[in-house]
């Protein structure tokens, strides 16, 4: 049973970053290989940050940062290119992700470094028999937040209604008179942003390193494609299958349990090709 | 990236002679340099290079004749590398047969795989391909009874190989022909194939899928088998790899070494099926010129790709054979 919610809290971190590609790739269309990296820098920035004002402060403003760099990423990266195939926005943030681990590795050096835990989340507290850190039931509670918050904003908001449309068809929705390129640098922000909330919050629970983001960003492509890359419940149902998937898998077969994601998305695929939530055929 | 080959295909098939004269000085160069070269470290360096250039040119042929960016080739160049590795083990066939075995049988797995993944959008093809060669990579790290995980193991190779002394794969000055020789015969055949028929077909998949389906082609088999073709040239480079270290690790299998070859096939420009080759020179090039600063490799590597992508899209190979076309003259 605790291994079930382990694997809840892995599925919330994919969850987190799953859906910024998603809302990146509705709106843009394209990938954004750099993903993880950016979860890494956030982790990395809270690190830093965490050092003077807490671990509050630091979620705060490695969210900011990272929110801010997502305009940047939109306005320079994303924009540019959007004329271009797809496979160049690729091949463009897989160089970025060269450029940011590298950037990381220069400033932070390549050993490991933890983050404590929040005074308030460090206890653990008694469940189903043994004990259960409070810190991950956070993450937990976290996730289903945003994906609560999301949900909500998407469905009743103009501006989701907005992204809702442009994630169905850019090109009509700009011709309605929406302005795309805003639009998009809002929900790339919004994208980057849980980049960065992901990677503070992994701080206490994964160690950190440079290579963490190349790590985690080949898990969150297994959700994306698993879910049906631009939906937002099916990236939801993806991450949570998936993060159960992959911890059991680690627990009970560990030679085998990279091979187990991989056999669920082959089932979805074959299944239903164009994933989870794909719309019809 | 979509625009059509720079020859009109249809109008010339015969070989050109330049194309024959460029394959007989390439064979006669690579037997020369060993004798000209004699700094080992310049050899190692360059038979190196020469090795994944072969993985290169296989990634390329695939983004050239498909439109498809694998980021999970190091899969069958480390698949490859550990058939040959396990197999010595084991014992199970002669070397000779195993290195067939091994170039058939990643061969075989693209294929079968092909057949379900090349019918996906692209983005989706790239990001499955890193998915499934990093599945392959964590496997051999934490199987530690089967390959000695993250260690590596020492390969047990004959004396012998195809009649060869097993010192010819193993002394760069030697090694570096071989590589060399199985390089260029590559790039020709790939070279051959792209202007065949079935290259031609797979090019018109690639610019326009349904027409191509509604004109009464089989557009799936195709890519699957230009797939398992690029995969088998990874293999060869693995085998390559295998023989000149006798030694494998669970980096072969690692997403970083899709990623050199993506790399280079992008800057040498997969265009021109030598392109990726050029790429992968021009990749070793700079890593020794960077000299003091190849900490920050990575990053030089990342800035690399970012400019030729956004610049030069068809990598340097197009801008020589821009460059060529001028010269010719505005004959066309």
């Amino acid at each position: 049973m605790i291994q079930v919610i382990n694997g809840l809290v892995y599925g919330s971190f994919l969850y987190l970053l799953a859906v910024g590609l998603v809302l990146i790739f509705g709106l843009r269309r394209v990938t954004n290989f750099a993903h993880g990296s950016l979860f890494m820098v956030g982790a990395y920035i809270a690190y830093a940050v965490a050092a003077y004002l807490g671990f509050w402060g630091g979620l705060v403003i490695s969210v900011m940062v990272l929110a801010a760099l997502g305009v940047l990423l939109d306005r320079f990266v994303f924009r540019p290119l959007a004329r271009e195939d797809a496979v160049v926005t690729l091949l463009v943030t897989f160089g970025l992700l060269f450029v940011l681990e590298d950037a990381v590795r220069t400033i932070w050096g390549k050993d490991y470094l933890t983050v404590p835990p929040p005074p308030l989340l460090s206890g653990v507290i008694p469940m189903f028999g043994s004990t259960f850190p409070v810190y991950r039931l956070f993450v937990v509670a976290v996730a289903l937040a945003v994906a609560a918050g999301l949900a909500l904003w998407l469905r009743y908001s103009k501006v989701g209604l907005y992204v809702r449309a442009a994630s169905v068809d850019p090109v009509t929705t700009g011709m309605q008179g929406v302005d795309t390129d805003r639009l998009s640098a809002l929900v790339v922000a919004i994208g980057t942003g849980l980049a960065g909330l992901s990677g503070t919050i992994a701080g206490p629970l994964l160690a950190l390193s440079p290579s963490m983001g190349a790590f985690i960003i080949i898990d969150c492509f297994v959700v994306v494609v698993t879910g049906g890359l631009s939906s937002f419940t099916g990236a939801f149902v993806a991450a949570l299958l998936i993060g159960q998937v992959h911890n059991l898998g680690i627990v009970y077969v560990p030679e085998l349990a990279s091979m187990l994601p991989l056999a669920i998305m082959t089932l979805v695929l074959l299944l239903r090709p164009r994933g989870l939530a794909g719309a019809g055929r | 990236m979509s625009a059509l080959p720079s020859t009109p295909a249809t109008a010339r098939r015969r070989v050109p002679a330049i194309a024959v004269v460029a394959f007989i000085v390439a064979v006669a160069a690579g037997l020369l340099v060993p004798a000209v070269v004699s700094s080992q470290l310049a050899l190692t360096l360059m038979t190196q290079a020469v090795i994944t250039a072969v993985l290169a040119t296989g990634i390329g042929f695939l983004m050239r004749q498909c439109g498809l960016t694998s980021f999970g080739h190091a899969a069958f160049f480390g698949i490859a590398a550990y058939t040959v590795a396990l197999n010595g083990k084991f014992g199970v066939l002669p070397t000779e047969l195993a290195i067939i075995a091994a170039i058939l049988l990643p061969a075989a797995l693209a294929f079968v795989a092909g057949l379900g993944i090349v019918r996906m959008p692209a983005l989706a093809f790239s990001m499955l391909t890193l998915a499934v060669a990093q599945a392959f990579y964590e496997i051999m790290l934490r199987w530690r009874e089967l390959a000695n995980g993250d260690d590596g193991m020492a390969v047990r190779l004959p004396s012998q190989l195809f009649g060869l002394d097993i010192e010819t794969f193993q002394q760069p000055g030697s090694m570096f022909s071989v590589c060399w020789i199985v390089l260029v015969v590559t790039v020709a055949g790939l070279w051959l194939l792209s202007r065949s028929r079935f290259g031609l077909l797979t090019v018109a998949i690639r610019e326009n899928e349904e027409r191509a389906r509604f004109i009464g082609y089989e557009t799936v088999v195709p890519r699957a088998l230009v797939y398992a073709l690029s995969a088998a040239v990874a293999a060869v480079a693995g085998v390559l790899f295998v023989l000149y270290n006798a030694f494998v690790t669970p980096g072969t299998l690692y997403w970083s070494l899709s990623g050199e070859g993506i790399v280079m096939a992008v800057i040498g420009g997969a265009h021109a099926v030598w392109g990726p080759a050029l790429g992968s020179v021009i990749f070793f090039l700079l890593k020794d010129a960077a000299g003091d600063l190849t900490e920050h490799w990575p990053a030089i590597i990342g800035a690399t790709l970012i400019v030729v992508t956004v610049l030069v899209p068809r990598g340097i190979s197009g801008l020589i054979i821009a460059l060529f076309q001028k010269l010719k003259g505005g004959r066309r």
